[in-house]
């Protein structure tokens, strides 16, 4: 048993794909992915995709590694057991600004990792365009676009013709096994 | 090859260097003249002003050039511009030597230490502070004077270097030009590197004389890159709107010189909040002084207003534009980095000042025998006109290296051109 994934269709060159993806954009496909051996210089920008989220993550953990420094030191020398160390105060935001800093880096981070784990849904084991034949040569020397099943405008037929009215080679349906 | 302006903003320029370095200069007569030193700590605020930017934008020539960076010759080149003003500020600083050299009784009247019988606030004189004789075999008047004169050589002459690599490979496109500005800035940059530290050391520093903190170099440092970035992201927008570097200053170059500018607000805060930290620790009076009349009131204990504008730097020169450059859209969108490279110009000039103005003035009745010196007294008139004065002087001789013929707009012949022209991000 297997079910359908999307349709692929291959390109030579990084400027045909760069074209092409500027076309699928226009047409309103949205969920749908470019496969590159090599990074294409403003080929984001020409699928339409917008820039990471995970800055947001990064800026969210460093705010938690701030203040969950400043709650342990208060915690602990002000408030649990208080100790008045080389005449300091018992909590200051000075003398232990070194533990506020040193946690909001590494909970910063922790963000940063974990947010593009979460954003990329990793870890994943295996993916259905691993399934597409010659797939492994868009490591080499071939560009490919695949345009999911999910996507709310495709259509069996006429995403075919519209891939191949792009200039999309050896178009393929990825169909995706399935133990029953 | 581009112009930059009309002729009435040169006459502007002209009238306002001659007018601000005029004012200014009449001041230091009438300072040395009633044994005033308003106007000497207003000139050397002013000055260093433009002295810490170009000392930024001459480091981050030579950092450009010893990693051989691509992305950066079309940036490099409006900077190159800027070097031309180091002679200049050579010469606003000699008033302030030819006085330690030649001011006979007022020889000490900006650095204290200078003249052996000035008083110090524990009631002796220069001469007789151990704290000076410990010290005496650096603050010296003659090495001092010397060590000046060579800072300002090796700025002077390493900046004449810079540009006339780059420049000469406008002409002929020796990639021998690449080589030699390579080593060169390899050199140039520990050279640079020393001359700023011990010129922050001699020049703000030793104001009072008692005082230590080995960060002071790097807190000079971080202060002039921030400002130099600053400067240069101005300078390039200016040229983008004017026409010269429209299209060719991309928004990748932008994005970079913006992130730069993040990182080093968070360096400049790092040695900053690191400097108060460790004397904060250590709580050694002859340390702590130096942080005290900038929060409180010695006699009376009361929070000052130098304490107003500490925490001005705090939240102003560090929160403010550390939490707005973390944003994309600030870094790329030209309104916004205008503003915010005005903003960190505006609190760089506040940290000279807070740095270079309060000092301990002798009061004899007083509890602890000084004053701070006031948030807004005359020095702060005097500096406004020196520092008006010398940044028209400075403005108009870089306007005049641009309109001259002396180079393209970007170095055409530079061997990473391209790679600058076609950066992305």
């Amino acid at each position: 048993m297997d079910i359908k994934y999307g349709l692929a269709a291959t390109f030579n060159s990084a400027k045909e794909i760069y074209d092409a993806a500027g076309k699928v954009r226009e047409e309103g496909y949205k969920e749908w992915e470019c496969y590159t051996p090599i990074p294409v210089h403003g080929l984001d920008a020409q699928m339409g995709v917008g820039r990471s989220k995970v800055p947001c993550f990064t800026l969210l953990g460093g705010i938690t590694g701030f203040c969950t420094g400043m709650l342990i030191v208060w915690f602990m020398n002000a408030y649990d057991y208080p100790l008045i160390v080389g005449g300091k105060p018992y909590f200051s935001p000075i003398y232990p600004f070194p533990v506020f800093y040193e946690l909001t880096i590494l909970f910063a981070a922790f963000g940063t990792l974990f947010g593009m784990f979460f954003l990329n849904r990793l870890p994943r084991h295996n993916h259905p365009v691993f399934e597409h034949p010659s797939f492994g040569r868009t490591g080499d020397d071939k560009y490919m676009i695949v345009i999911e099943i999910e996507d709310p405008k495709f259509d069996d037929e006429e995403t075919k013709d519209f891939l191949k009215s792009v200039g999309g080679k050896s178009i393929t349906m990825i169909r995706e096994p399935i133990d029953s | 090859m581009s112009q930059i302006n009309t002729k009435d903003v040169d006459i502007k320029l002209l009238a306002g260097a001659v007018l601000g370095i005029g004012i200014g200069i009449a001041g230091l007569l009438i300072g040395l003249s009633n044994g005033d030193n308003a106007p000497f700590l207003g000139w050397l605020w002013g000055g260093s002003f433009w002295l810490s930017i170009a000392i930024g934008l001459l480091m981050l020539v030579m950092i450009f050039r010893v990693f051989n960076s691509r992305w950066s010759p079309v940036v490099r080149r409006q900077q190159e511009h800027g070097l031309v003003v180091f002679p200049w500020l050579g010469l606003c600083f000699l008033p302030l030597l030819l006085v330690a050299l030649f001011g006979h009784e007022n020889a000490g009247i900006l650095w204290s230490w200078i003249n052996p019988d000035s008083p110090t606030v524990d009631g002796i004189t220069v001469a007789g502070d151990v704290l000076h004789q410990k010290k005496a075999g650096y603050l010296n008047l003659y090495f001092f004077s010397i060590r000046l004169i060579f800072y300002f050589a090796v700025f002077s002459g390493l900046a004449y270097w810079m540009r006339k690599v780059s420049f000469s490979q406008d002409i002929d496109g020796d990639p021998k030009w690449t080589h030699l500005g390579m080593k060169i800035s390899a050199v140039g940059i520990p050279a640079t590197a020393l001359s700023l530290t011990f010129g922050a050391f001699d020049l703000f520093m030793s104001l009072e004389y008692q005082w230590f903190s080995t960060m002071y170099g790097v807190w000079f440092f971080a202060s002039g890159m921030r400002s130099a970035l600053a400067i240069t992201i101005l300078g390039c927008l200016y040229l983008c709107k004017q026409g010269s570097l429209k299209g060719i200053y991309k928004q990748a170059h932008q994005y970079d010189l913006a992130c730069l500018s993040l990182a080093f607000t968070v360096f400049w805060a790092y040695i900053s909040f690191s400097q108060y930290f460790l004397i904060y620790s250590a709580n050694i009076p002859e340390e702590t002084f130096w942080y005290n009349i900038r929060e409180i009131n010695p006699n009376t204990g009361e929070t000052s207003a130098w304490f107003w504008v500490s925490m001005g730097l705090i939240f102003g020169h560090f929160f403010f534009p550390f939490l707005y450059l973390l944003f994309y859209k600030n870094k790329i969108n030209g309104a916004r980095i205008t503003f915010i490279a005005i903003w960190i110009l505006a609190f760089h000039l506040l940290d000279l000042y807070w740095n270079i103005i309060p000092g301990r003035e002798i009061v004899p009745g007083a509890y602890v025998g000084y004053e701070a010196r006031p948030v807004v007294g005359p020095h702060l008139f005097w500096g406004l006109a020196s520092l008006i004065g010398i940044g028209c002087l400075c403005a108009r001789v870089v306007i005049k290296s641009f309109n001259s013929q002396i180079a393209e707009v970007v170095p055409v012949r530079d061997p990473r051109i391209l790679d600058s022209l076609n950066h992305h991000e």
